[in-house]
């Protein structure tokens, strides 16, 4: 087997983390976090700008409820005075919408009225409803996307533009549906903002975009004091679950170990905030759940390194600490390597198949990962290794005074190699 | 231990995690759309529907039965018949041969007895399908849609208003106090029964599934429950009485209007009357009292209320203080209506009744029920003397339509995740990647079969931790396979090599799994609900894999070398 040299990378590891996390500071101390909407009073809605397509009412007994899926709509009747079934329609065999129209009318008490050209194509349309979706008297409006890039006619700047001095908008999905995330700050002034300010923007983007073109496919509103219990919470949540790794290595393997791993793992976490700080990605519970499972996670990796040092340092008593070290970390590279790249396969997978918050969570854990294993390999092991050779260099200290006092030195390397050996 | 028993235990596992998956796979795949959406209602939407359903039945068999119609009922008796058949055995009669409207109602004593028989028949039906979706695992609004808001109780203003600091008592009532109001408006529309719950000390939770409308939200949070005094127009509620002996479901469900125009007068309205049920929630009562549209007092004038007992009788009995003005106008209205009742109304829901004996100033006294009943007035009519401000604290509310790309979004999530996890595993491992991808696969079913058993929320986050869980828990298999290759190195067979690199590798994994599980289970504590799905997710996959990966994986390769006597690892492409 070859052993690497990893000791060699600890000096120049050292300098480079503390490079980064001194850069991390100097963002956070200038900038500060890009705070999301959990930590900063204030409404996020996500928007959708959306061409009304068909307008169905029912003016039968029990309920109706409509449902707008990707490929076809259904209404699921249920109550006792009618008979209860779902009707599904799909896009495909009622291809346009002056057909579905004329389908849905087909169903008793139902009635369809297309508000759009007859022959546009039922597949444009998009589950854009706000969820309860009961049919009755007044009419439940379908939505469609626009049919090509000549209709699409909301860029985000105009979107912006038209919420000036209310909320600012960015964009949420590229793909072509015309989707913003809105945000409103919540300063406090106006008593009833959580009420209000909805409707207001609805009301700017209405005014701007056309009556009935505006779906809120997603409101989230936190208040002040709500955020405020969070950051507090974090950060001592934050600190206890530390505390609480340092005493459970500590007891298992020793307290320069315990101490190491939390090391490990604080730097990982400062790793992270430096690159969320300077990426500008918003700061959310997304982004403390991450940070804590790093913690998991770099502890996990250290763990398992330590555990093979304590075991060759058992086998082989007489072997300097540093080629321990470097044997350690050799044997475990592969472990290491393999575990790292099986759980990025998985966050990968997080990353390109969702959206939102955790897509920015998954991102923020691949750079925490890569922090993890490199904190695991030199600066977890780099501590003990720097903390021994200080022990060393004291033990070898007081021999000298000892020897020099006149006292026998073959009994006391003894004693201090069964101190050792309790400190693992 | 032998194979045989580690064997049978891990088929005991699987079969029990099975046992709790049950529901939920009937519930999400079985289920008609229609039995659901009838399922999810409120007790009182359920009650209402048997009835309804009841009520048609019975119409339609006494139709026929009149009609002398002999053919056999249609399939959607199968039902009734059922009751019918199972009354003819327990009365040791043969069953006809044929069921017709006639011999299914002779089954029965009379009429109210067939109605009663099959309503029970229609509500046991729909709350059976209730409780499987209660044991189902749960899905949270982000992928079933719907509202849920955090809402704050000013106890502060309150405590200004009285003057003095809250006791403990004081702060109870005034929270019970708001979460009657809440749960007052909050039935009152939409299809699915939605969740209040008390949150912490002052706080208190409201969560709608299936509906994001937030205009709805403000509806119910607004203002402080309006209660007034009507007068009862007896004569009206007499006639309604009548009427609905005949027409039992006379009342419309929406506008609580009667077809028949002559029973309600003008200036009056239908409106039902509750009791609390032993939830402590409002219960309709199945009664329906015609009163004064114009309130004959307004609840504000009240300035305390509380429960004491007859002197005599030592019967419980609700006493009210009204403010001097409110005195005036009561004494007015109870001198003019003496032998009426009188009805304390809340948000539209007549909660009381009494009779006025004789007319009454400030200090009023109302009898006639019983100690729980006396308790609920009392704090009834308190929340118009000491109105608990609301506000929101954080509101969340997703489409439905959104709910549905987010499970699509986990699903992709997972499948790829696993794929590309097994993949890698074979590529590096070859036949042991495969034994370990079939822990992994076992460790998710187990997972969610935990986290049903729980009855915990699926949310977005903790699909996210499933994939990610699968990806680390992997680290287990990972370190035993890493130290059996080290064996293989050194010489040892198969057997050998599996037996030490399992012993070496145990305390490894045991050490670093119990730290990451420390991590995930302080994660769980923080408050905010996606990240607490996602830690437990974390949590319980974790300690899932320390089974799947240190005993079922050994197992599987136990199995290999002993029942099927291979001498050569399948371990790595380099090792031959």
């Amino acid at each position: 087997m070859r052993v690497y040299k990893f000791s060699r990378g600890f000096i120049p590891a050292a300098i480079v983390s503390t490079a980064l996390i001194v850069l991390g500071l100097v963002g956070y101390f200038t900038m500060g976090f890009n705070l999301g909407v959990d930590f900063q009073a204030g409404i996020n809605q996500t928007v959708q700008l959306a061409y009304p397509a068909l307008e169905v009412t029912y003016s039968g007994k029990g309920n109706a409820v409509l449902t707008v899926a990707e490929d076809k709509a259904f209404i699921v009747f249920s109550g006792a005075e009618i008979e209860s079934r779902t009707v599904t329609l799909d896009y495909k065999s009622n291809a346009t919408l002056g057909v579905l129209a004329a389908a849905f009318s087909a169903i008793p008490e139902v009635q369809a009225k297309v508000l759009d050209a007859e022959a546009t194509a039922s597949t444009l349309l998009v589950p854009t409803f706000q969820g309860d979706t009961r049919l009755g008297g007044a009419p439940v409006t379908m939505h469609r996307v626009p049919k090509d890039e000549a209709e699409r006619f909301a860029p985000v700047a105009k979107v912006d533009a038209a919420l000036k001095g209310l909320a600012e908008a960015t964009v949420v999905n590229p793909a072509g549906q015309q989707r913003y995330l809105v945000r409103a700050q919540d300063k406090g002034t106006d008593k009833e903002f959580s009420r209000n300010t909805p409707a207001a923007i609805k009301a700017a983007l209405e005014k701007e975009f056309g009556q009935g073109r505006v779906v809120v496919v997603k409101t989230d509103y936190v208040g002040a004091r709500y955020s405020e219990n969070l950051s507090r919470q974090a950060l001592v949540l934050f600190l206890l679950t530390v505390l609480l790794i340092l005493v459970y290595a500590t007891i298992r393997f020793g307290f320069q170990y315990g101490f190491g791993a939390v090391l490990a793992t604080v730097h990982d976490a400062l790793i992270m905030i430096c690159f969320v700080v300077w990426t500008r990605m918003e700061f959310n519970t997304s982004t403390i759940a991450a940070l804590l499972t790093i913690l998991g996670y770099s502890v996990n990796d250290t763990i398992v390194q330590f555990d093979r040092v304590r075991e060759d340092r058992k086998m082989n008593p007489g072997d300097r600490f540093l080629d321990v070290v470097n044997r350690a970390l050799s044997l475990t590279l592969g472990r290491t390597i393999i575990t790292t790249l099986s759980t990025m396969i998985t966050v990968l997978a997080i990353f390109f198949f969702t959206s939102g918050s955790l897509k920015d969570f998954a991102l923020a854990l691949f750079v925490g990962m890569i922090s993890g294993t490199y904190s695991t390999l030199y600066i977890a092991s780099g501590f003990v290794y720097w903390w021994e050779q200080k022990a060393e260099k004291r033990r070898a200290a007081a021999l000298a005074l000892e020897a020099a006092g006149g006292v026998a030195a073959a009994v006391k390397p003894k004693a201090s190699e069964k101190k050792t050996g309790k400190q693992e | 231990m032998s194979k045989t028993r580690r064997f049978i235990i891990v088929l005991a596992v699987i079969g029990i995690a099975f046992a709790f998956l049950y529901p939920s796979l009937n519930w999400y795949f079985f289920t008609p759309k229609e039995d659901q959406a009838i399922a999810v209602g409120s007790r009182e939407q359920i009650r209402e529907y048997s009835r309804r359903m009841a009520f048609k039945d019975i119409t339609e068999l006494k139709r026929l039965a009149a009609a002398g119609d002999e053919k056999p009922l249609p399939s959607e008796f199968k039902d009734v018949v059922g009751v019918a058949a199972k009354l003819y055995k327990e009365s040791r009669l043969a069953a006809p041969k044929v069921w017709t409207a006639k011999t299914v109602l002779t089954a029965f004593d009379n009429e109210r007895a067939a109605y009663d028989a099959i309503e029970a028949k229609y509500r046991a039906t729909v709350l059976a399908v209730k409780a499987r979706h209660g044991n189902a695992v749960q899905l949270g609004l982000d992928l079933s849609g719907g509202m849920s808001v955090i809402i704050q109780a000013d106890l502060e203003a309150l405590s200004k208003k009285l003057g003095h600091t809250l006791s403990a008592a004081e702060r109870e009532d005034a929270m019970k106090r708001g979460i009657e109001v809440l749960n007052n408006r909050i039935d009152t529309f939409g299809l699915t029964e939605p969740v209040i719950r008390r949150q912490g000390e002052d706080q208190i939770y409201v969560e709608i599934p299936g509906t994001a409308d937030p205009e709805r939200i403000n509806s119910i949070i607004m203002g402080r429950g309006k209660l007034a005094f009507h007068i009862v127009d007896d004569e009206a509620t007499a006639r309604l009485e009548t009427y609905l002996a005949s027409n039992p479901l006379g009342v419309d469900e929406k506008s609580l209007k009667v077809a028949d125009a002559g029973i309600v007068p003008a200036g009056s309205v239908i409106r039902k009357f509750y009791k609390k049920d032993s939830y402590g929630l409002d219960e309709f009562t199945g009664r329906y009292l015609v009163i004064n549209e114009v309130p004959g007092l307004d609840g504000t004038h009240v300035q305390s209320a509380q429960v004491s007992s007859d002197p005599i009788t030592g019967a419980p009995e609700t006493n009210f203080v009204l403010d001097k003005q409110g005195g005036e106008l009561f004494y007015a209205l109870t001198s003019a209506n003496v032998n009426k009742t009188l009805a304390v109304v809340l948000d539209d829901r007549i909660k009381a009744g009494a009779r006025i004996q004789e007319p009454i100033r400030e200090s009023v006294r109302m009898t006639g029920f019983g100690a729980e009943e006396a308790n609920n007035l009392a704090l009834i009519l308190r929340t118009a003397a000491l109105p608990i401000e609301l506000s929101v604290v954080s509101q969340q509310a997703i489409g439905a339509s959104l709910g549905e790309e987010s499970i699509v979004q986990g699903r992709n999530a997972i499948l790829v995740g696993i794929l590309g996890v097994f993949v890698f595993m074979f590529l590096f491992y070859k036949g042991a990647g495969v034994n370990a991808t079939i822990a992994q696969v076992l460790n998710l079913y187990l997972m969610l079969s935990i986290l049903t058993a729980f009855k915990l929320t699926l949310t977005l986050p903790s699909i996210a931790g499933f994939v990610l869980t699968i990806g680390m828990a992997v680290d287990a298999s990972v370190v035993i396979f890493e130290r059996i290759k080290e064996e293989m190195a050194v010489g040892k067979s198969r057997k050998a090599a599996i037996d030490a690199g399992f012993h070496r590798a145990f305390w490894a994994i045991w050490d670093s799994n119990i730290t990451t599980i420390i991590a995930a289970l302080f994660l769980a504590q923080l408050g905010s609900g996606p990240i607490q799905g996602f830690a437990v997710s974390l949590a319980i996959g974790n300690m899932v894999s320390l089974f799947t990966a240190l005993f079922v994986s050994r197992l599987i390769f136990d199995f290999g070398s002993d029942t099927l006597h291979r001498s050569h690892l399948s371990i790595s492409w380099r090792i031959k």
